[in-house]
Parts: C-alpha cells; structure tokens; sequence
C-alpha cells in the first residue's frame, strides 16, 4: 500500500520575463489506499500538484520540497528512475481522455504495458497482457469495442478506455485530472462509479482526484482544497 | 537490434505511416530523390559502359599502328602474335581519311578501314554487326513485327547481303564477277531511316516511271547503291602522291551503335585498299631526294667504248611489300573472365615484347619499337572515356546535392508532424516512456519512411531505367523536343543499367538522408516537457 507524503513543495512556472509561483509551499498527507478529492478555483495549483506528483514535472529546488511516494522520494529521482517510477507507481486519467486516435481500443490500453515491459517482455506475456487488456475493458463495459478506434466512441467511453489504459499496469497510485470534466452529469456519474468500483476491487490503491464537481468531491473519503498554492483545508 | 526496440514503437510507427497525409509527403520526398539519382547513376553508369564496350569494336583489346605510311612484313608480324598465347586473334588493317560521295550528289568526310573480313571478326566479332540479315524474331520493342529484314520474301536478298558484308564485295551486274564493295555505318549514308521501335528502313523515293506515272522506289544501298571515295595515298614517307577516287558498290551497312561510327566509318576490303593507296606490293619507281651528291659520273657509252660525263640517273625501280597502318589484336584474357581493362594493359606489355623481336628482324624496314604505337582500346578512348567518367561524377555530386533537399524536406515535414502530435509525446511520457524512447520512436519513423520511399523509388527508377527509350521516344512525340541526340551523346539509344551494387548505395542513402532528416525533429519531441505537451492545444 502506496501513501503519499508531499511537504513544503513550491512551483514556479516562468511566463515571459514573469516568475509565477503555482504551488507555495504545499503539504499533504494521503494515506495508504484513500480516496482524496483536490478541489480549487482555476489556477490554484491543482493539476501542478497533480503533476509533480505523477513525476511529470520537478518542483523548485528552492525552497527544497519533497514527494513521497511508499518510502520513495520522488524528487530525488533520476530521469530514467522516474520513468521507471511513472510506468509502475501511478496511472493518470485525464479531463481529455489523451487517447491516441490512431490505436484501437486494445492498443490503447496495451501500450501501458507495451511501454512498461519492453518488446521482449511484453511478447513473452503477449497472452496474458491482451487478456488482462480485455478484462480490465470488459470491467469499464467496453468489451464489445475492442477494435474501435477513439473516433467511434462517445466522450464517456473514451474516458472508460483512459481509465483501463491508467490501471494497466496496476500501479498502486492512480491520478485523476479532472476526469468526469469534461462529461455530462450522467456519464461523469457513469465514469465516477467505475473509479470508486476500481478502488473497491483493489484495495489499498491511493486515489488522488483533482476536481470541480461537488459530487465527485462528495464520494471521496477526505475533500483537500488549494488555495493561493497552499493547503487551505484538508491538508 | 530489432528484438530490442520496444514494442510501442513498432505499433505506433505502423499506425503513423498509414494515416494522413503528412508521411505520404516524406516518402514522395525521399522517393523522388531516389529515383533520380538512380536514373541519373544508371543511365550514366550505361553510357559509361556502353561507351567501354563500343571502345573496342572496331579496334580489338590492343593495336599496332603506324599511321598514314603503314609498316611492312605486317603478315610475318601476324604469324608472330597468331602464334602467342596470350593471343586470340590478330587482324591487319588500314585506316585512312577520305570524302565519300553519295547517289543523291551529298559528299561527307569519311574514315575509311580496310579489312579482311574473316579475320576481322574473329577480333571485332564483326560479322555480329552487319545489319542487314534475314531475321525471324522482331526486335523486343518492335511488336508489330515492321522490321524489313522480317520480311520472308527479302530473306533471300538479304542473306546475299550477308554474305557480301561478310566478304566487303557485291557481284556486279548481278550475277557477274565479284567486285570490291564498301560496307557503310548504317547512318553514314542518310537513306535508312531509325524507327522508335530499333529497326531501320531504307528510305522510299518516288520517280516517274516511262509511262508519266509514279513508282515507288526503294534506297536500298546493299542491292544497288553505289559511293565514290576519294582519298590521298601517302608514300613510305609520307608525302601525298595524287588522289584516287574509286567507285565502289555497297555491300551490306553495319551498326555498332555508337553514333560516330555508324555515321562517320566506311568498311573496304584490305587489299581494295591497299591497291588504292599504292601500299600493295609492288615495283615502285624509287627517285632519290635532295641533290645528289655526285654532281655528274663518268658513263661508258657500250657501244664505242666511249667515256663521258653524264647527270646520274636518280630513280631506281624498288621492290615494296604491301603495308598495312594497323594490326589489330584480340587477348584471350577477357574470355578467361579477367577485366578488360587490365587484361588489354597485360596484353599490350606482350604486343609490344612481340613487335620488338619483329623490329629486330626488319632494321630500317619497320618503324623502331620505340616510336610505333602500341595501344590499349582504353588507351586510344582514353580522352572520351575519362571525360564520361568525370561527367558521370560531376551529375551525380550536383544530382547527390539536389538530394540533400530530401533531408531538408523529411526535416520540415517531420517538424510539423512533431507539432502535431505533442500531445502523443506527453502521453507517452505519462505512461512512463523515456525521452530516448520518445526519440527513438521519431527516428525509427524517419527510417520507416526512408525504407518505404526508397523502395518505391527503387522500383519506379528500375522502371524507368528499363523504359527509358520508349519513355524518351513517347516524350519527344508529345513534346516535340529530343532530349537525347544522338549526334551529341555518340549513341543511337539512351544506354542505361541497373547495377545491383549502386542501387542498393542509393537505396541505403536514402534511408539514412530520411533518417537525418527525422533526427532534429525527434530530438525536439524527447525535449518536450510532458505538461506543456499534455496541455498542448
């Protein structure tokens, strides 16, 4: 079981000539297996935190922050550790599905695997990876869309094939940006259900969801709010 | 290598290849680039090589020459090499200049070879080159079979005409004695005209027969077509002696296809020849030169017993051996498998071992083994030969060049396909792919590419190569313009070959100038910064 331990961390993105802090000074403390909900006016650091989280991005180097993820500074990673950390510790979803539209809906859901375990790995686990790649589909109901490609689908269903694709290779850390955001109330609804079914089935897998809907925020365990690059409540 | 690249960017490459049109572009790019220059390579690679070729047919792999005088005693020197090893054959001959008369009043400067026929083919394998002969199978571009020489009813005239190409004589009248003919270069004598499907026909004139109307008449040189030649014999030292013009039936037409001989050689039995250039064996009349340095001898007359002074008499009868200009000299290297380049250079070192030996025997008589010349055919082409070879890499330097735009093309295309696709990149770098990987996968794309074209452009230039004459032909019809002439180019078609070994060079550079093309763009993708590339819109 995966806890994240986020303290003093500062980000400043550079605008121009402007220096624009994001993040000033965040600590957080997500346990083992919760569910924390990251609510935030726009601009409020959400997805940065996100983000650096997920080993996307570095924050400041001061002051000097730090990422724990299960005894792991992320921080201190190398570029190589922290794709390694990235293909094996967490899986995104994204508010825009981020899918590529020239893969069918197995592909896009293999490629997490296929980048993970290498050629060949993934050839010597060629079976069982497409037949996880089918389960985890048939678990979001889109085993009858194997060989569709993301054109074909509705926004909700693409948002199901992220979702599948972000538990792949079965990290102990999911992040979701804004996921139900660009959906309608009913399919976001839809999308929701399948995450929270996703963290029933696996216990002890830490979600940290950035959001602006109430009612995602309400299912969460624990709602954390930023505001001004802080921890306003929650922390 | 290709176990170990990962998967993802195996499946991505194959989808990216096959949507949009963005790689289409790139591999037009690198297709294009690579048929050009392989067209280019092939065709001057071909002229080169054809050039090679046609170096040695009417001069064998090495000759002896003594220019315009000629040398004597040439058959003990045919013996010789007729009886070295390294010889396959050796064939006399002279070579002159002269101006040849035409039936329809045209006169045109010729070079003129005497030669025996058979031993003549057994060095230039010239009885391959007599033109008109019964033919059965048409030409490979010839498919509605118009060639004359198909013509069943001809087949007899036209295996007489064999025959008298092959013994530079024509009976004359027609069934009468046989007299010394010329063989003509099928475009020297303008009355044969070149099809675009490879064959010749004879020109057909129209005149006004007894009755006041018009019959059709044929210009068929070898059936009743005579020249004049004009030409200067030379004595033993090189003075010109009187011009000699002899009329001479043609016997048959020969096509080297080499444009300059065809158009500029006349073929005239040896010893026709040497007739008319008094370098037969004969008793000449011999005048000594320059003041005599006995001013006046003292003659006894036999009748009386009486002594006077008297002029001395300077011209003495003389016998001369029959001269020739040329020996000409066939190896057996080349058909041992050697290259004929070197094979003539070894055989030239022996041709001149020989001559020596023979110059020994004849002091004074022959030209000294020092100042005769003995030369390779690559030696006498030299001048021809190396200005194709400096062409040859001059186009292909300018053609490598104008390639380099393949680079720069792939480059801007990619360039744009990377923009395109940023947020592909940072999708990739969320599921945890390396900024080498994310490279790689550009680089690999590049080289997909580069395969792809340069494959396409493989065929497309084989293609052309292999068409290349229909293709020009069908050009100069729509367009009107002839692009290859022959005048300038010295050969009657566009010579061209696909050498295995140069079309895998152009293929191997086109994939790595895609490849260099790929190498900026995918750099630019592996430097992304994820977020912004996720954020891209």
């Amino acid at each position: 079981m995966s806890g994240i331990d986020v303290k003093n961390l500062h980000k400043t993105y550079r605008m121009g000539r402007v220096d624009v802090p994001v993040l000033r000074g965040v600590d957080l403390r997500v346990e083992p297996g919760e569910f924390v909900a990251i609510l935030g006016a726009s601009g409020s650091g959400k997805s940065t935190l996100l983000h650096l989280i997920g080993g996307l991005d570095r924050p400041d180097r001061d002051p000097k922050g730090s990422i724990v993820v299960d005894k792991t500074e992320v921080t201190s990673l190398g570029p190589l550790q922290l794709d390694r950390y990235r293909t094996r510790e967490v899986g995104f979803v994204f508010q825009f599905y981020h899918l590529f539209p020239e893969l069918t809906v197995l592909d896009n859901v293999l490629i997490a695997a296929m980048i993970r375990h290498g050629k060949l790995g993934y050839l010597r686990a060629r079976a069982s990876l497409r037949h996880k790649a089918q389960s985890l589909l048939d678990r979001v109901g889109l085993s009858h869309r194997l060989t569709h490609r993301p054109v074909e689908l509705s926004g909700g269903e693409r948002q199901r094939v992220a979702l599948a694709r972000s538990l792949m290779n079965d990290p102990p850390v999911l992040l979701a940006d804004e996921p139900t955001g660009n959906l309608d109330r009913q399919t976001g609804r839809v999308v929701l259900d399948m995450l929270l079914d996703v963290r029933e089935r696996s216990a002890g897998r830490t979600m940290v969801v950035v959001t602006h809907d109430q009612e995602t925020a309400a299912r969460a365990d624990r709602v954390v709010r930023l505001a001004d690059g802080r921890v306003a409540v929650g922390g | 290598m290709a176990i170990l690249v990962p998967m993802y960017q195996a499946l991505l490459t194959r989808k990216y290849l096959t949507s949009k049109v963005m790689p289409l572009l790139a591999s037009l790019a690198v297709l294009l680039c690579t048929t050009m220059v392989l067209v280019t390579w092939s065709v001057m690679g071909g002229f080169l090589k054809t050039l090679l070729a046609s170096g040695r047919v009417f001069v064998g792999d090495v000759t002896i020459a003594w220019p315009n005088t000629g040398f004597a005693h040439y058959e003990e020197l045919l013996k010789q090499l007729q009886a070295d090893p390294a010889v396959e054959a050796a064939a006399p001959a002279i070579e002159a200049y002269g101006l040849m008369g035409l039936p329809d009043g045209r006169t045109e400067t010729v070079k003129i070879l005497g030669i025996e026929g058979s031993s003549y083919d057994k060095v230039t394998g010239y009885f391959d080159l007599l033109w008109w002969h019964p033919q059965t199978t048409p030409l490979e571009n010839d498919v509605r079979r118009e060639d004359p020489r198909l013509n069943p009813d001809d087949h007899e005239l036209l295996a007489r005409t064999l025959e008298q190409g092959k013994t530079l004589s024509r009976q004359e009248p027609p069934g009468g004695p046989e007299r010394a003919g010329a063989v003509l270069g099928i475009e020297a004598s303008g009355f044969n005209r070149r099809q675009p499907e490879g064959y010749y026909a004879p020109l057909v004139r129209s005149r006004r027969d007894s009755s006041g109307g018009e019959e059709a008449v044929r210009l068929f040189m070898p059936a009743n077509g005579w020249i004049t030649l004009n030409i200067l014999p030379l004595d033993t030292k090189g003075r010109a002696i009187e011009m000699v013009t002899a009329r001479l039936p043609i016997a048959n037409e020969f096509k080297t296809g080499l444009y300059e001989f065809d158009r500029r050689y006349v073929l005239v039995r040896l010893d026709e020849l040497q007739r008319l250039l008094k370098m037969n064996a004969a008793k000449r009349v011999a005048r000594s030169e320059g003041p005599s340095d006995r001013a006046f001898e003292v003659q006894v007359d036999p009748a009386t017993g009486e002594e006077r002074f008297a002029a001395p008499d300077e011209t003495t009868l003389v016998e001369e051996p029959a001269r020739v200009t040329h020996m000409l000299i066939r190896g057996k290297g080349e058909a041992a498998g050697g290259d004929p380049r070197r094979e003539a250079a070894k055989l030239k070192i022996r041709c001149e071992e020989i001559y020596e030996k023979f110059a020994a025997k004849h002091p004074g008589e022959v030209p000294d083994p020092g100042v005769i010349f003995v030369q390779t055919w690559a030696d006498i082409n030299a001048t021809m030969i190396q200005a194709v070879e400096k062409e040859t890499a001059l186009v292909l330097f300018l053609f490598s060049m104008i390639s380099l735009t393949a680079v720069f093309l792939v480059l801007a295309i990619f360039w744009s396909m990377v923009s395109e696709r940023t947020k592909d990149v940072g999708v990739l770098r969320s599921l945890g792919a390396s900024r080498m990987g994310v490279a790689w996968l550009w680089v690999r794309y590049g080289m997909a590419i580069g395969v792809v074209g340069s494959a396409l452009g493989g065929v497309a230039a084989y293609l052309i190569v292999l068409n290349i004459n229909p293709i020009h032909e069908w050009m100069g019809r729509v367009t009107g313009i002839q692009i290859w002439d022959p005048a300038v180019y010295y050969f009657t078609r566009i010579p061209s070959e696909v050498d295995p070994q140069r079309a895998a060079i152009v293929l191997i550079a086109g994939v790595l100038s895609s490849t260099l093309g790929a190498l900026i763009p995918a750099v630019r993708a592996a430097r992304m910064d994820p977020v912004r590339a996720l954020r891209f819109e």
